[in-house]
């Protein structure tokens, strides 16, 4: 796995020490294209780490539970799972390869035992069941332990088997695959408040799923032009609110965020909130749209802010104000003198994403970094 | 003028970068491409808005003949291109009959689109009527045998040959359809467009413009002007680079320049009318993608581009390529 790097920006000024805990995978620059992380999420409690990767698998890591004769040391993170969970895939009738990078992971809320995740890559999102198998029944009456099967007519005795325990097995099975309902490429999934439902925003639409319903989804937001040579803009992130199951937010490629109500029609395209900070005209440049395109949206906890990441700076806005941010954080400043470079080689795409701590304090993950 | 570097620069790496992206896994990126198209839109308003008096980038009278109109003769390019073409300049155009040639692998994606686009447009006065129509037919011609080789159901019999005439297709993206005012007039390039100097003054060439200019006679070279040499498009490249003296800027920029330009001609060719979006209105405009249906056709003939490289450098599609957009 390629590296990826950490960093914070706590809200309010506070100082915090930020350093790396652990780093898994592949620290050189040698590192094969498919392993090269995608994306990463923790899981509610934060036990679970999720990666993805360019070639289509996730690797889960578990935190450790902290050894009190190492008090200092903080859980660190093991792998616990690994699948495939997207394949590459061609489109025959557009004569098109439909990459298996994961874009996206998202953790359900934890009901019982299993642990549930969405995966998705450009196309097809998938629901997947983990679960742990740590014991093994033994003494069955039909078979041998090896798994023969016996000869019933030998069978003189019943037994009834034993559970005995083995070795620490973790199972991924996908249990439900949403395909077909994207044109364009998959970039947000995001479960609802009422955790039984789901949205999947591509560049130009929004798709609503039932997370038990595979051939059917219901779509949000439109925003395709009729003439696709007026396009302006694309969906660059969405996400729902994290308690009102009605309202989502989803992110343009010119720095705008809307809100919009499932209430208020079947079709969204109306949003009910425009968040949009003025463009500064002295920082005009080649560039200014590129760096202005929002990579990534996310409620605070409280459900009373967001957060959003563009590519240089981080801005917190206040749900009921949107003419501009409540607090803006510049990342990395520094680079805003080198976009042109930037532009030639590609980083200034960079997608990078961000998320709010327990506390809503914000933090700030960078994705990956290319240097 | 270092704007204009800058912005040509940018320019040229944002088509490269388009052009590459046919080939990436996974089908065109809606996202990074329209973010490409916004940057390649301010790059070109920063072309065009650079006060440089008489500044010829349409190229010049170097514009290659077109060996399949035997007896014609191209003019100049576009004086300035900025122009907006007035429509009924077509009819002026030395040519019989007007381009109307569209490979149909440009046809494709674009269903239904008339084009502002560029250089053809540049069909209306005289002389730059003239020189558009040659980059224009310069660009079909790139296209012809990549057009043919995909089946290219426009293109009538002209085959092989650069320059399928003929009633073609109706639809042309580059064309300058007889009467198809709304769309021409519409062009934002209006914006930075010059008083057409017609018979102009020799411009002062812009160090990373091709480098045909060196050895071109005055812009204002009247449409039947064009001199024999290099009537074949073979022969254009080896004159170019003799021709390259003087030179401004390092001879370098220049050798970069026509590398590039060779991809700047294939992706206009390519996307064609896709950028009309750009050049009609300056707040919108986009490009058609991520159905993925440039890719199919387009994809499909990557040798075919590369030898007409010479030819496009002749065309100096540098002047098309900005028009264009």
């Amino acid at each position: 796995m390629a590296g990826a790097g950490g960093g914070g920006c706590p809200a309010g000024g506070n100082d915090l020490q930020w350093c790396f805990s652990q780093v898994k995978g592949a620290v050189d620059e040698d590192v094969a294209e498919a392993d090269v992380i995608s994306t990463v999420e923790f899981s509610h409690s934060g036990d679970l780490l999720a990666t993805g990767d360019k070639g289509g698998r996730v690797v889960i890591f578990q935190r450790e539970q902290e050894n009190k004769s190492r008090p200092h040391s903080r859980g660190e993170y093991n792998v616990y799972s690994t699948f495939q969970s997207h394949e590459p895939e061609f489109d025959y009738l557009k004569s098109l390869e439909i990459e298996e990078k994961i874009n996206k992971i998202r953790w359900l809320p934890q009901q019982g035992a299993a642990r549930f995740l969405l995966s998705t890559n450009d196309k097809t999102i998938k629901l997947w069941k983990i679960s742990e198998r740590d014991k093994r029944a033994e003494g069955y009456n039909l078979k041998d332990e090896d798994g023969r099967l016996r000869d019933p007519l030998r069978i003189t005795a019943l037994r009834v088997p034993i559970l005995k325990p083995m070795d620490l097995m973790v199972e991924a099975s996908p249990r439900r695959i949403f395909a077909n309902a994207h044109t364009y490429h998959i970039n947000s999934i995001s479960v609802n408040s009422d955790h039984e439902t789901y949205l999947s925003a591509d560049d130009l639409r929004i798709n609503l799923w039932h997370l038990e319903i595979t051939d059917r989804s219901f779509n949000i937001v439109d925003i395709k032009p009729a003439n696709m040579e007026e396009l302006t803009e694309v969906i660059t992130a969405a996400e729902f609110h994290p308690h009102q199951c009605n309202v989502l937010v989803y992110s343009s490629s010119k720095g705008t965020i809307r809100l919009c109500d499932m209430r208020s029609s079947a079709l969204c395209d109306r949003h009910s909130k425009f968040f949009e900070e003025p463009e500064d005209p002295s920082s005009r440049s080649f560039f200014s749209e590129i760096i202005s395109s929002v990579s990534d949206v996310k409620f605070s906890h409280s459900g009373r802010y967001m957060m959003t990441r563009d590519y240089l700076s981080v801005k917190v806005w206040d749900l009921n104000m949107e003419s501009r941010p409540v607090e803006t954080h510049q990342v990395h400043e520094y680079l805003r003198s080198k976009l042109c470079s930037l532009y030639e080689n590609d980083c200034i795409f960079d997608k990078f994403e961000c998320c709010w701590n327990g506390s809503d304090r914000m933090v700030e993950r960078v994705q990956y970094f290319k240097l | 003028m270092e704007f204009k570097l800058e912005a040509h620069r940018i320019v040229s790496i944002s088509l490269g970068k388009i052009y590459n992206s046919r080939a990436q896994r996974g089908g065109i990126k809606l996202h990074k491409n329209l973010l490409v198209s916004l940057v390649l839109r301010s790059a070109r308003q920063v072309y065009l808005s650079d006060p440089c008096p008489g500044l010829y980038l349409a190229g010049h009278p170097g514009a290659p003949a077109l060996p399949q109109q035997p007896g014609e003769s191209v003019a100049g390019p576009p004086a300035c291109w900025g122009e907006p073409p007035p429509p009924a300049a077509c009819a002026a155009w030395p040519e019989p009959e007007p381009q109307l040639e569209l490979p149909a692998v440009l046809e494709v994606p674009r269903a239904g689109d008339a084009e502002p686009a560029a250089p053809v447009t540049g069909a209306g006065d005289t002389l730059q009527g003239g020189e558009a129509e040659a980059a224009e037919a310069a660009w079909r011609r790139v296209e012809g045998p990549r057009e043919t080789a995909v089946g290219g159901a426009g293109v009538p019999a002209g085959g092989s040959d650069v320059f399928p005439q003929g009633p073609g297709a109706a639809r042309r993206p580059w064309g300058c359809p007889p009467g198809d005012e709304d769309k021409m007039s519409a062009s934002p390039r209006v914006d930075g467009c010059r008083a057409p100097s017609p018979a102009g003054p020799e411009p002062p060439v812009p160090p990373p413009v091709c480098p045909r200019k060196r050895g071109a006679e005055g812009v204002g070279g009247g449409p039947a002007d064009r001199p024999a040499p290099g009537s074949t498009p073979l022969k254009k490249p080896r004159r170019n680079s003799e021709e390259q003296s003087g030179g401004a800027a390092a001879a370098a920029a220049q050798e970069e320049e026509e590398m590039e330009t060779g991809n700047v001609a294939n992706l206009i060719s390519i996307f064609g009318s896709s950028f009309s979006g750009l050049l009609r209105k300056s707040p919108g405009g986009g490009r058609e993608e991520a159905e993925g249906e440039e890719s199919g056709p387009e994809a499909a003939e990557p040798g075919q581009i590369c030898c007409d490289k010479p030819v496009l450098r002749d065309i100096n599609p540098w002047s098309t390529a900005i028009v264009a957009f």
